[in-house]
């Protein structure tokens, strides 16, 4: 019992990254992007939140500049798949693959420091304990006390889905990525509505980055982000690129991420415990298509 | 100061920026000329050291190497130079191959990944003396340098465990619990954890050592929450072993007001309130030995030196100073113990697993 008590404390703050570059990849995948190169955003917005809150001594501004990161880098990407028709795979893992590798070779030469960057006394994100619900036995850690950031990801995820299916812009960047001629004919500039699906994605996965930088670690590593954007991408597809379900989603690896390292240990074998939050992952889209295919009827599961 | 970082960080914006409407840069592998100017070359001994991934300037593993390297030129007028490359990793036959051929006396090779390139490449450059470093490696001209990391490791598990059951020590609480954290289940990093648990054990055998393992050198996100799940079950002191992903084991330790034991060499100054000890493993020293040998004549190579506790090859690094003198001393002890053949330090590269801790 106080070993998933302390999973559940510990869950929210780590499904932080993953929800928000998850929000991100959905938009993205609503406007007819697939998006491979969330863990690139994520690195990028690492590195600016850390840079930034370094030089200013405010988190705060260290979130935006992760924002502003992951928009940087998330413009070119979407440009050279809109516009010059690159494939959005291809050009995702490239952005990956280009990311690091700069960040990479760019800490030696402009900061000196290799893979890690750890200024002293880097300021984090404060963590907020909410009156009343902090008080509540059990429950109370489990959603209070965490950063500002993990409760701004989860005010995004209604905001996220109003926008989408209750304003004409979100049925105007999902008439984008559903049909680009039939979106065309009705008058919509969909390559720009495009655009903005995966600069939006840039964004989110960049304050994600910024949440796993400054609002857990401290500290910004080349190797920090550990997969993280792909989990982001099983969980919009997990969720079928709706709101609520890919939240739900994410919040089910997050647990399971919590769960691992505390399961350790407690006599089951390592290897198996640490399978457990792929395994979860694999597990969950296999259901899914399952059911899905079943739903939509005709298609045959061997 | 905030003018230089500042540009620094302008230029790094500016690079960015304009790398993405472009290709990557592809740097070429650079030779940093390591030339002592001054120094009479008496030996006149070519040395070449091939940086290991990571870099010089790493405050690590490289770093401690280089030191090393630059006492030998000091001390015996050599010259040698460092062999970078931007991907070591990959291109680490190619790097191997180039030393060869550039007729050098002594290739020290630092990078563990290049271990089965070696072993093709030295025999091809049959007057070239190679040293290799962490592993094995067979040849006739390879002289390779292990570290009792074991033996250290059993060090930090000793005070670990004195140090648990002190709770007049800051941010110690009455709970018999320690831990160490892997970066991956492997024999490599088991011999650290095997150490430690042995170390704690001999000192207190009711003290709990809890162990867990990041999956990932990288993730420092991991390495806090495993931290975190440690404390949670009532641990105060942990043992890293798992590279960047060790900092976040350092930096949960800092928050939660208790200790985390450093690797590789000394972290204390990452956190100085936070880091017991660290369990150093001295590159230095194995460098230094590669030249002086080779001065010496007895670099012959085809063999293994094992640089253990008895020969300074591994020691604990700045000890926290709220630490009492009695436990500094019972460690010294058990240090002398080892040294002298009277504790017998289970290794698990050699031994394979014990009782105490599961394959």
């Amino acid at each position: 019992m106080e070993v998933l008590h302390n999973t559940l404390v510990a869950t929210a703050l780590v499904s932080t990254p993953l929800l928000l570059a998850a929000m991100g990849g959905l938009i993205n995948r609503q406007g007819g992007i697939v998006n491979i190169g969330l863990e690139a955003n994520m690195l990028a917005g690492a590195l600016a939140a850390v840079l930034v809150t370094w030089q200013t001594g405010n988190p705060f501004l260290g979130v935006l500049a992760a924002a502003l990161a992951g928009t940087v880098i998330a413009l070119p990407f979407s440009l050279v798949i809109t516009r010059l028709g690159a494939n959005e795979i291809i050009a995702g893992l490239g952005l990956n693959v280009l990311v690091a590798g700069l960040i990479g070779y760019l800490l030696p030469v402009a900061l000196g420091v290799y893979g890690t960057f750890r200024p002293a006394g880097l300021q984090r994100l404060p963590r907020i304990d909410i009156p009343f619900v902090h008080d509540i036995p059990w429950i109370g850690p489990i959603l209070s006390g965490k950063d500002p950031v993990t409760y701004l990801a989860w005010l995004l995820v209604p905001l996220i889905a109003a926008f989408l299916y209750r304003t004409t812009p979100g049925l105007r960047l999902r008439a984008a990525g559903s049909d680009l001629e039939a979106a065309r004919a009705a008058g919509i500039s969909a390559h720009r509505w495009r655009d903005l699906s995966t600069v939006l994605a840039g964004a989110l996965a960049g304050i994600g980055g910024a949440q796993l930088s400054i609002g857990i670690v401290g500290l910004f590593g080349v190797g920090m982000i550990a997969g993280r954007g792909f989990i982001a991408l099983a969980a919009f597809y997990f969720g079928a690129a709706r709101p609520w379900p890919t939240a739900a989603a994410a919040l089910l690896f997050g647990f399971f991420d919590a769960a691992q390292v505390r399961l350790q240990g407690q006599g089951i074998p390592v290897q198996l415990v640490q399978l457990l939050p792929y395994l979860v992952v694999v597990v969950t889209l296999t259901v899914v298509a399952i059911t899905r295919a079943r739903r939509e009827g005709g298609v045959a599961v061997a | 100061m905030l003018r230089v970082r500042l540009s620094a960080f302008l230029a790094l914006l500016v690079l960015v920026l304009a790398a993405c409407g472009q290709p990557a840069p592809s740097p070429a592998p650079t030779q940093a000329g390591g030339e002592t100017p001054g120094a009479t070359s008496a030996a006149a001994l070519r040395v070449a050291m091939i940086i290991a991934q990571g870099g010089l300037g790493d405050q690590s593993y490289n770093d401690l190497a280089n030191e090393g390297l630059t006492r030998a030129e000091q001390e015996f007028g050599i010259e040698a130079q460092r062999v970078e490359s931007p991907d070591i990793v990959s291109q680490g036959e190619a790097v191997l191959r180039q030393a060869g051929t550039a007729d050098f006396d002594v290739v020290i090779d630092l990078e563990w990944s290049t271990a089965e390139a070696l072993t093709v490449i030295a025999p091809e450059f049959a007057d070239t003396r190679w040293t290799f470093m962490n592993f094995p490696v067979n040849g006739d001209n390879v002289t390779s340098f292990v570290f009792a990391e074991h033996e250290g490791s059993y060090l930090a598990g000793a005070l670990a465990a004195l140090v648990t059951s002190d709770t007049a020590i800051p941010g110690i609480n009455p709970e018999k619990v320690i831990g160490v954290i892997g970066g991956t289940k492997s024999t490599g990093i088991d011999k650290f954890l095997v150490g430690f648990i042995q170390g704690a054990r001999d000192v207190d055998p009711d003290v709990e050592v809890l162990t867990s393992y990041t999956n990932d050198f990288g993730d420092a996100a991991k390495g806090q929450q495993a931290a975190e799940a440690m404390f949670e079950q009532g641990a105060d002191i942990v043992f890293q072993v798992a590279g960047g992903a060790g900092l976040g084991v350092i930096q949960a330790a800092a928050d939660a007001g208790v200790y985390a034991i450093g690797v590789d060499t000394d972290q204390s100054s990452i956190a100085p309130a936070a880091v017991l000890t660290s369990m150093i493993k001295r590159t230095d020293l194995a460098v230094y030995e590669s030249v002086k040998r080779a001065i010496e004549g007895t670099l012959s190579g085809g063999e293994t030196v094992n640089l253990d506790l008895a020969a300074g090859g591994v020691e604990l690094g700045t000890i926290h100073p709220s630490v009492p003198q009695e436990y500094l001393d019972r460690v010294d002890e058990l240090r002398q113990q080892i040294v002298s053949g009277q504790i017998k330090v289970w290794n698990v590269i050699e031994q394979g697993y014990p009782d105490f801790l599961s394959e």
